[in-house]
C-alpha cells in the first residue's frame, strides 16, 4: 500500500476532528472520552502525517531516584515493541534528563543509509541525540500536561518526512494527545470516595501551612473536629499520612 | 516610521538564544509574524494563596502593567483562557469582555483596550519542567493569526528550551538542590524521615537537614507548605 493509499484509507477510518491541525479543542467532548485505543489510533495518525514506521508513548517517571520512561503504549499495542525495550532501559536516562530542562525535540540517524538524516538536519529548533534505539531513525518529542506529568512522543522510521514547518504542528498534537493519556492514566479519582467541601478547605489550609490549631481557629470548629477532618480525607485519598494527602489532592487538581 | 520590530530585526539570530537581547529580539520577531502588538513573557511565582507575576521580557509599556497590575496579569496567565500547546486558543477581547469570562470586570477591560491590548491571548509554554506563560496582544481584535500563534507557541517552548539558566534564574522556580528535592519528593509520597534515610542511604538526621533547608528555602512553615510550594510550581 502507497503512504497515500494508507492515509486515504486512515482519513475514511478515522474521520478526527482536526481542527485547526488535529488538535481538538479542550471543550470538546473527545477529549475526556479518550482510551488507550483511542490514544493509539491518534497516535498512528500521526505517525502516517510524518510517514513514520513505528511510535511509542512514554512517561517520565515521577520518582527522581531513577529517571527513566515508563512505556504507555507503543506502534504494536497491544503487544510491546523491540524498540519500547530499548527506550525503556538505560537508552532513555539521557532523553530524561534532557526532558528535564528543554522541550525541543530530539533526533537521531543510526539506519546506516546515507543521508537519510538530511530530513532531520534542516529542522532548525531540533537537536541531534544518541540514538534511543539503536539501528532506527527517530525523533523524540517532550511533552507536559497538568499535575506535572511529563512524557515523551517518539517516532521511528527511515523515510520520516518532517519539514520544519510541520514539526510545530506535529509537536502541537503530541502535547493534545499526551495530555488525554494523562487524563486516562490509572490514578486514584474514580476509584475514590467523595471528599467532603470541608475537608478540602482543611486539607486546602494544610498545604499553606497552618496547623491543625491554626485551622480550627480559622473554619471555627474544634481542633479535633479539624483533625477528623483530615484523617478522613487521608483515608479516603488512600494516603498514609498528611503529607501524602496533600501531594495526592494537589497532584489530583482537588485543590489549587 | 519603522517599527521596534524592524530596527531590532538582526540575520545574526539563529536556532539559538544567548542573551537577554536576542531574547528580546526572538518575541519581537515572533510578535510581528503572528500580528500581535505586544507580548509579554510571565513566570507565575506562587507565594502561599497568592500568585503573582514575574514578567521576564515584556514589550508593554510601563503604565499598562502598571495600571493593570501584577495581581490581573498573574490572573491573565492563569486564567481559563490559558492553552497548552496543541490546544486551540481563545482571545479575551476587551469589548466583549465584562461577565462573559469573569476573568476582569469591566473598567478593567476598558483600561486594557485603550492601552492597547483589545484582544489578548493567553499560552502555556513548558521549557522542560519549568512552565511560564505567554500573553500576545493586540491593538484590533482579531488581528493575530490563529494558526501561526499555535506554532508560535511552540517556538517559544524551543527558544527558550536554549537558555535553561537564564529562565530558571527568572522564574526562581527551583532553588532546591538534587537531594533536597529528593527527599521532598519520597516526603510527598508519605514516607517517614527514617524511610527516607532508607531508600537514600544517608542517616535520618541527614535527611531531616534536607528537609529543614527545603523548607527554608521555600520559606514554607512545615513539610506539608514546602510540598505544595513544590508541587505548585512542578518541581516534585
Amino acid at each position: 500500500m502507497k503512504h497515500a493509499d494508507i492515509k486515504a484509507a486512515a482519513e475514511a477510518l478515522f474521520n478526527e476532528q482536526r481542527n485547526p491541525f488535529g488538535a481538538f479543542s479542550i471543550s470538546s467532548e473527545t477529549h475526556h472520552a479518550v482510551t488507550i485505543p483511542d490514544a493509539v489510533r491518534r497516535c498512528r495518525w500521526i505517525a502516517v502525517d510524518i510517514n513514520a514506521s513505528a511510535f511509542g508513548l512514554y512517561f517520565v517517571s515521577p520518582s527522581p531516584e531513577r529517571a527513566r520512561l515508563v512505556p504507555s503504549f507503543d506502534s504494536d499495542y497491544p503487544a510491546t515493541a523491540v524498540a519500547t525495550k530499548f527506550i525503556a532501559g538505560a537508552n532513555g536516562e539521557e532523553m530524561v534528563r534532557h526532558s528535564g530542562t528543554s522541550t525541543a525535540p530530539r533526533w537521531w540517524a543510526d539506519d546506516g543509509i546515507a543521508d537519510s538524516d538530511a530530513v532531520f538536519q534542516n529542522l532548525a529548533w531540533a537537536e541531534r541525540a544518541a540514538p534511543l534505539a539503536p539501528g532506527t531513525n527517530g525523533i523524540a518529542f517532550p511533552v507536559h500536561a497538568d499535575r506535572g506529568h511529563c512524557g515523551l512522543v517518539v517516532f521511528l522510521g527511515s523515510t520520516i518526512a518532517l519539514p520544519e514547518d510541520t514539526l510545530y504542528e506535529i509537536h502541537a498534537r503530541c502535547f493534545s494527545l499526551f495530555a488525554a493519556v494523562a487524563r486516562i492514566r490509572p490514578n486514584d479519582a474514580g476509584r475514590m470516595r467523595s471528599i467532603s467541601k470541608r475537608e478540602l478547605e482543611c486539607l486546602k489550609l494544610t498545604a499553606n501551612g497552618n496547623t491543625s490549631e491554626e485551622i480550627a481557629r480559622l473554619l471555627k470548629l474544634s481542633v479535633h473536629t479539624a483533625n477528623q477532618y483530615l484523617t478522613q480525607s487521608t483515608q479516603k485519598l488512600n494516603a498514609v499520612n498528611r503529607n501524602q494527602a496533600v501531594a495526592k489532592a494537589l497532584r489530583l487538581g482537588l485543590i489549587e | 516610521m519603522s517599527s521596534p520590530a524592524a530596527l531590532l530585526q538582526s540575520d545574526s539570530l539563529g536556532s539559538r538564544l544567548a542573551s537577554r537581547g536576542d531574547l528580546t529580539t526572538f518575541f519581537m520577531q515572533l510578535a510581528a509574524e503572528i500580528g500581535a502588538d505586544s507580548y509579554m513573557l510571565v513566570a507565575i511565582v506562587h507565594d502561599q494563596d497568592r500568585n503573582d507575576a514575574r514578567i521576564v521580557s515584556s514589550n508593554w509599556i510601563f503604565d499598562a502593567i502598571e495600571l493593570i497590575g501584577k495581581r490581573l496579569i498573574a490572573g491573565l496567565a492563569q486564567g481559563p483562557l490559558t492553552v497548552a500547546p496543541g490546544i486551540r486558543p481563545k482571545p479575551l477581547v476587551a469589548a466583549a469582555a465584562p461577565g462573559a469570562q469573569g476573568l476582569i470586570t469591566g473598567e478593567e477591560a476598558r483600561l486594557l483596550d485603550v492601552l492597547g491590548h483589545a484582544e489578548v491571548y493567553s499560552l502555556r509554554l513548558n521549557v522542560g519542567r519549568q512552565r511560564l506563560f505567554a500573553l500576545f496582544s493586540a491593538a484590533e481584535a482579531g488581528k493575530i493569526d490563529q494558526p501561526a500563534l499555535m506554532k508560535a507557541q511552540l517556538k517559544c517552548c524551543y527558544a527558550l528550551s536554549t537558555i535553561p539558566q537564564l529562565i530558571a534564574a527568572a522564574a526562581m522556580q527551583d532553588p532546591l538542590s538534587d537531594r533536597e528535592r529528593e527527599c521532598l519528593f519520597w516526603v510527598s509520597e508519605g514516607k517517614t524521615t527514617d524511610e527516607v534515610a532508607v531508600i537514600l542511604g544517608v542517616s535520618s538526621n541527614t535527611v531531616n537537614s534536607y528537609i529543614t533547608h527545603a523548607i527554608q528555602k521555600f520559606a514554607a512553615s512545615n513539610r506539608a507548605m514546602a510540598i505544595a510550594t513544590a508541587i505548585r510550581s512542578g518541581i516534585i
